[in-house]
């Protein structure tokens, strides 16, 4: 993942947010490549998760309305139904998770993103999207409540 | 027959996956071969004990771990010992989906399962390092 990564610890965790990324307040990246999207888990709904077991990523052609889930990740701990933050059609499925699971974890902003869609009104989903500081100051708060429980 | 096999798990202490391996590191050595494997408690290794250390020296390990930390592989290498074979709970759970376990404390009986699967495959893994042919 090229360009300036912010962290921020919580306790004994440090979560990385990526600059020149998107990201909804649910953790999903989104990565702009023309007028389409890549989308992953952002480092801290990764790690908040836990490790994962599966990856089930909805098909290439699926259409997508911004909040549809668009993949269920089955963790060690929790199932996450992940919602897509923006509004499309699904292009391109990470296949690789099918065997391994584990780059979710391992490479949450690299070789295990979910899913490559193709935008049908971008304008309208950036303005609900979060810059990278934005979202940081997110998962300080999240984190720090997640401490407390 | 050579000598024992150590059986390393995680300390197993907070997590349901991390008790499967203790679990299943526990139905190793005392059920299914315990002539054949001798467990090493890995907090021992970490506080760095003599007699632990000792019998870790020179004698190949199978380590079972948890979670992607692996901390037991990783003490394993730390304290001078031989990793022959690295098994991941979560692996064994991805080839067995319907044995998904809770309880930490007291493990349920998808834990227990998983468990007894997980020390059998580890039971294969002792038979292939001392030579015998596995009639399980």
């Amino acid at each position: 993942m090229p360009g300036e990564i912010l962290k921020v610890t919580v306790d004994k965790f440090t979560f990385r947010v990526p600059k020149g990324l998107s990201y909804s307040d649910a953790g999903v990246w989104v990565k702009l490549e023309g007028n389409r999207a890549r989308l992953g888990l952002s480092d801290f709904a990764q790690q908040s998760s836990g490790d994962v077991a599966f990856a089930n990523i909805k098909p290439d052609g699926t259409d997508l309305e911004r909040g549809d889930a668009f993949a269920e990740v089955e963790t060690v701990k929790v199932n996450v139904s992940v919602p897509s933050p923006v509004n499309g059609t699904i292009v391109e499925v990470n296949l690789s998770l099918a065997e391994a699971p584990e780059l979710i974890n391992q490479d949450p902003y690299g070789k295990g993103w979910l899913a490559v869609v193709e935008l049908s009104d971008w304008e309208n989903d950036r303005a609900y999207l979060l810059d990278a500081e934005t979202y940081l100051a997110l998962v300080k708060g999240q984190a720090a409540e997640e401490m407390k429980r | 027959m050579k000598e024992k096999v150590l059986i390393v798990p995680c300390s197993g202490i907070g997590k349901s996956y991390g008790t499967v391996a203790r679990e299943g590191a526990y139905v190793v050595t005392e059920d299914l071969c315990p002539e054949k494997t001798m467990l090493v408690p890995v907090a021992l290794l970490v506080l760095g004990e003599d007699e632990a250390r000792s019998t870790l020296a020179g004698t190949e390990a199978i380590t079972i771990d948890g979670c992607q930390l692996a901390c037991a592989a990783k003490v394993v290498a730390n304290s001078g010992g031989t990793v022959a074979h690295r098994v991941q709970v979560l692996d064994v759970f991805r080839s067995h989906r319907n044995l998904k376990p809770s309880g930490i404390a007291e493990l349920d009986a998808n834990g227990h399962k998983l468990a007894r699967v997980l020390a059998e495959e580890v039971q294969e893994l002792v038979n292939g390092m001392t030579g015998e042919v596995s009639h399980a």
